[in-house]
């Protein structure tokens, strides 16, 4: 509008001079006199800087830039990072040895900090929504601990609750042997971190996603279908309840489907063990216990057990473990399992006979048939699978196995980062629930709406669009947040590239890929924010 | 709001007689409202009713007088409540209860269960801090701690906390300093109130000069001056004057000599003449004297000063603890405030972008000129598929001015104002400033060497101006389009708009954020002490590893957490009342 003012064409009677400056000062000449000069300052400026940059480089970090070949050029600036990289990760995610690459090490460290951000992201939103919940509450009590929990989280940094989270609280947990168990669960809570029951996807779990998919689909059909009717006919049909009861039957059928067809699992046995079925194991166990019934074996001594117990060789962290052990307490045997750290001394040791068993997938087992000497005295036993099954963190030793266990630092970072940030988030849901103005809520009820219609036809999608944005920049702060893992030596992404420059000496090239991965972060999350802010755009006037 | 509540006063209920049994109480409605409402209801109530039961019982065996108290002194409300309200016989108290605390059966099951766990964590926190604690700083060696807290180590470790490595003999210019401010701002509060600002008008003006001198007081304070000019700004390239002219050498040897003399002079003066041409400010020649001659009178002073040796020199590397913190809080803010609003001018400026008819012509040739001279010799060399495609990189030129054009309509201080905002706010702080400590010796040029500090600093900005960016835009959003549409109408340009119509009323709004990013600074300044600075916490982990105090890291963490949650605490407060006395709510 202003342009369109001080564009306006000049008034004719003046001088020629006058005129030429109309011209010169319109606007738009300015504005793109001042634009090219932008340009050339800023391209001035980063050559100046750049300038430095190559005179510092070429003397300071010449040798940042050798090729594997001992010639000097920047095309070899990432070269080095196919060398080993001889550092030791406290908590891999995938198989990691120090002599895999830098680009492995990095990886490694990228998908840590996926790990704790996307957990950490899931517990804020259920925590800040109950927290600005609780804010609202009528409750005196239970909104005055939410609004010193929110005030004491929004004013003071994250570094500092992280710190002493780490060090004051979760560092201060008893130790492993005398981990805390909140009310007998399956759950150990120490100092070295936390473990707690956790489904292991089994090999036939893809079968019986697909169902899932299916299901899914079957239900969005229904709904729709069903919702049309509804509109044709003005006859109310319940579409949730017949959508959910399909997608329950569809699930059903492919975890029957998926486990009856699924032969993946097995175990390895010696043919003189006697075992040639599954379903042999039980009486073998029960001659060897000397017992005619299961239930017996509750009245026998832990050293009888011992003895009588099936003994399992198997690769630490398989989910062979879970699948044949959830069998064996189910039928009521008694077990005792070795794990290993290498499938191949698994292997070993069960070819030595301190195992009666090996379990493992099948195709595992036919390689491990060939490495033993005499093949020909084994044999492979099929053992049955559901698509999922639950794995136990339990006692054993001096140690809690199975489950699924954080360390002390994941467990201390993601602690941290979900109370810092649902206190933010409680803030803002409070904000938005606050924002739906109690006369909607009369005009609902005036209408005749049920309260459950009221919240999800009149409340929720109003608070939500007040929610929503905010929301969104709070998941990007905290994935960036992520980087904090350095202060508890959480091996994520930043903590590994330092250690990375540490072992290269080239810091630059390195903090190039780091920002770079967090900037698509973020430029995921804005893209989602303007998607969802063009989708529920508020028109001004 | 008085004649709703006497309304509602009127329609309550006759009261019934105390003592006797309420006639209006029905079971199968309060089960109904309580319990059996609806089956979601149910589920919460008993799942609420299991876990208090559990909690319940856990403590009454792990601390029974504790536990049996609470469980006691809320079971004598309920019931006090319940009789209050079956008989008609509340009193204040028992009414209080029944609206806050015991209003239905789940709030009556969430009151228990805060009680409990509240009570677990104050009663073990109490512990820890006062019952089993010392407060002696001779008592916390190693081998004579109690198992509660040693908080002698805090007094023990005063220095060291308030400013890290800071030479001893040098507290007097940190505590001037504080002085100095503190008057400052007493003076400042008298100045404004309304009698002495109705009497005596020239007060608050001399009060606004000296706040602006305040900075510069305090970094000859806290930095002193060198006696000869450091080497950095002599070996400044002259002869390419402005192009080799580096900002970060000028402000990491902040000295006045004659270039910055010469340049501040003419920056000062070609800002008047643009403000003056566009009608923002009068021509006033005291205005311009009176500028003229402060460059020379503030150069002679400040060389006056240093020969003087009042304020030798200090390493900025060795500020710490505290003051750091507090250094870093005041100056990143006040250098990224107006590079914040900079930017958000920036980013919602319409000026008239670079037509497509320039764009494209130049955009196209030097595609081509680049894909002609640079890619063969690039694709020759290349190794692998990898670089092959890198060879081709003259394209993202055709690339980015497609984007350029389309997203911006070829509008450059808004495409740089945007990009720049978002790449900043894309990466962590932490990436920021490290990025700084190792960037700086790449950029700078022969001969400079920037303190850590300076480098810190200057990525902090960087940071710090990007979201001070989006906070200036949030106020300017917040003016009405009619302010906007107004001063087009009342023929204003953009300058006198801004200027006259949209910044005071902008900055008004902005209070508040910008109490908030204060604190923000203040808080996040804690991130330096990972890239090696001494702040506070920086400060803290060097004490913990010291022998006489190893290993009390609780302390001085939950120390070091109440301390900023209480600077915290009162600069929100402060910014609270500052709202109110010149903010919207007054308007």
């Amino acid at each position: 509008m202003a342009q369109t003012l001080a564009s306006a064409p000049p008034p004719m009677n003046k001088g020629f001079f006058s005129r030429i400056s109309s011209y010169i000062f319109d606007i738009r000449f300015l504005g793109v006199i001042v634009q090219i000069a932008f340009i050339a300052i800023v391209i001035l400026g980063v050559r100046t800087l750049g300038g430095n940059f190559a005179q510092n480089a070429g003397k300071l970090g010449r040798a940042q830039f050798i090729c594997r070949d001992g010639s000097f050029s920047y095309r070899c600036a990432y070269d080095f990072m196919d060398g080993n990289a001889g550092f030791d990760i406290s908590d891999p995610p995938l198989e990691y040895k120090t002599t895999d690459s830098f680009w492995w090490a990095l990886w490694n460290g990228i998908i840590n900090t996926f790990r704790v951000g996307i957990l950490a992201l899931i517990a804020t939103t259920i925590l800040g929504t109950l927290a600005g919940i609780a804010r609202l509450s009528d409750n005196w009590l239970l909104s005055k601990v939410a609004l010193v929990y929110v005030e004491i989280t929004r004013n003071t940094p994250v570094l500092v609750q992280l710190l002493l989270l780490y060090f004051s609280v979760v560092l201060a947990l008893p130790d492993i042997r005398e981990a805390i168990q909140p009310f007998g669960l399956p759950i150990f809570l120490s100092n070295r971190g936390l473990s707690i029951p956790w489904p292991e996807f089994m090999s036939s779990a893809p079968i019986w996603l697909a169902f899932l998919i299916l299901g899914i689909l079957q239900f969005q059909l229904t709904w729709f279908f069903m919702g049309r009717r509804e509109q044709e006919t003005g006859k109310p049909s319940n579409r949730f309840r017949w959508a959910l009861a399909g997608f329950l039957v569809i699930a059903a059928v492919g975890w029957i489907i998926s486990s009856a067809t699924a032969d993946n699992e097995g175990i390895l046995v010696a043919r003189s063990s006697r075992i040639g079925e599954f379903e042999d194991i039980k009486s073998v166990i029960m001659t060897r216990g000397g017992v005619n019934h299961v239930s017996e074996f509750a009245h026998k001594s832990d050293e009888e057990l011992e003895q009588a117990a099936l003994k399992i060789c198997v690769l630490r962290d398989s989910p062979s473990e879970p699948n044949l052990t959830n069998k064996l307490r189910r039928l009521g045997l008694p077990y005792e399992v070795n794990r290993a750290s290498s499938m191949s001394r698994a292997i070993s040791s069960f070819a030595e006979g301190n195992c009666d068993v090996l379990a493992a997938p099948k195709s595992a087992l036919n390689s491990a048939l060939a490495m033993l000497e005499s093949p020909a005295s084994n044999l492979i036993v099929s053992v049955k699978e559901a698509p999922l099954t639950w794995t136990v963190p339990s006692f054993e030793g001096f140690n809690v196995v199975g489950g699924w266990s954080m360390t002390g630092e994941f467990f201390a970072l993601f602690l941290g980062l979900t109370i810092f940030y649902g206190g933010g988030l409680a803030e803002v849901v409070r904000a938005g629930i606050l924002s739906v103005s109690k006369g909607q809520t009369e005009a609902a009820r005036a209408l005749g709406l049920l309260e459950g219609q009221r919240l999800q036809l009149i409340v929720l999608p109003q608070a939500l669009k007040v929610i929503i944005p905010p929301l969104i920049s709070t998941y990007l702060s905290l994935m960036k947040d992520t980087s904090l893992g350095v202060a508890v030596a959480f091996p994520e992404m930043y903590l590994i590239s330092q250690t990375l420059m540490n072992q290269s000496g080239r810091a630059l090239q390195i903090m190039i890929i780091i920002m770079l991965v967090y900037l698509v972060i973020s430029i995921f999350f804005s893209v989602v924010l303007n998607w969802y802010n063009q989708r529920v755009v508020l028109v001004e006037r | 709001m008085a004649t709703l509540t006497s309304s509602t006063r009127a329609i309550e209920p006759p009261r019934e007689k105390r003592g006797t049994f309420s006639k209006s109480f029905n079971w199968t409605y309060f089960l109904q409202d309580n319990i059996t409402g609806s089956r979601g209801l149910t589920i919460w109530v008993a799942l609420l009713t299991v876990i208090t039961l559990a909690v319940t019982v856990s403590q009454l065996g792990s601390a029974p007088r504790r536990a049996g108290i609470i469980v006691a002194v809320w079971a004598i409300a309920v019931v006090a409540t319940i009789l209050g309200e079956l008989f008609t016989l509340h009193n204040p108290i028992t009414r209080w209860l029944k609206e806050n605390m015991f209003n239905s059966v789940s709030n009556t099951l969430i009151t228990l269960l805060l009680a409990l766990v509240v009570g677990q964590v104050m009663t073990q926190l109490w512990n820890w801090g006062y019952v089993n604690a010392t407060f002696d700083p001779a008592l916390t060696a190693p081998d004579v701690r109690s198992s509660g807290a040693s908080w002698g180590v805090i007094w023990g470790a005063r220095k060291l906390l308030l400013t890290g490595p800071l030479e001893p003999e040098y507290t007097w210019r940190v505590i001037l300093t504080l002085v100095l401010l503190l008057a400052l701002w007493a003076f400042t509060y008298i100045a404004t109130r309304r009698a002495i600002k109705a009497s005596v008008p020239v007060f608050s003006k001399i009060m606004n000069g000296l706040w602006l001198l305040a900075p510069i007081a305090s970094y000859i304070f806290l930095a002193g001056l060198q006696k000869e000019l450091p080497a950095a700004t002599k070996t400044i390239d002259f002869g390419l004057f402005w192009i080799r002219f580096n900002p970060v050498v000028a402000i990491a040897g902040l000295t006045i000599n004659m270039f910055t003399l010469v340049a501040g002079l003419l920056i000062v003066l070609a800002t008047m003449a643009v403000l003056w041409f566009f009608r923002v400010i009068q021509l006033n020649p005291t205005a311009i004297v009176m500028w003229v001659l402060a460059w020379p009178v503030a150069y002679v002073l400040w060389r006056v000063i240093a020969q003087t040796g009042w304020f030798p020199s200090i390493d900025v590397d060795h500020w710490g603890g505290l003051l750091l913190t507090m250094i870093f809080a005041f100056f990143v803010n006040i250098i990224s405030f107006p590079i914040g609003i900079l930017l958000a001018l920036g980013r919602r400026a319409d000026v008239y972008g670079i037509p497509s008819w320039i764009v494209w012509p130049v955009a196209i040739l030097s595609t081509g000129y680049l894909l002609m001279t640079s890619t063969p010799e690039l694709w020759e060399t290349s190794r692998n598929g990898i670089e092959k495609t890198l060879a081709l990189w003259p394209v993202l030129i055709i690339i980015s001015a497609y984007f350029f054009m389309r997203s911006f309509n070829g509008n450059v201080v808004k495409a740089f104002s945007i990009l720049s905002i978002e790449i900043i706010r894309g990466v962590p702080l932490i990436t920021l400033l490290f990025m700084a400590i190792i960037m700086a010796p790449f950029f700078t040029s022969e001969g400079v060497e920037l303190d850590k500090f300076w480098a810190v600093i200057v990525g902090f900005s960087i940071f710090s101006s990007a979201y001070m960016a989006e906070l200036v835009r949030g106020g300017l959003q917040a003016i009405p389009k009619g302010q906007y549409e107004a001063s087009d109408s009342l023929g204003l340009n953009t300058l006198q708009k801004y200027r006259f119509i949209i910044l005071p009323q902008a900055l008004r709004i902005l209070i508040p954020p910008l109490a908030g990013a204060v604190i923000g600074t203040f808080k996040s300044s804690s991130l330096v002490a990972l890239v090696g600075l001494l702040d506070l916490v920086g400060v803290v982990r060097g004490i913990i590893a010291n022998p006489d105090w190893l290993g009390l890291r609780s302390e001085l963490y939950a120390f070091m957490f109440v301390l900023y949650f209480v600077v915290s605490s009162v600069v929100s407060a402060y910014s609270r009342r500052l709202e109110e006395r010149v903010g919207l709510g007054s308007r």
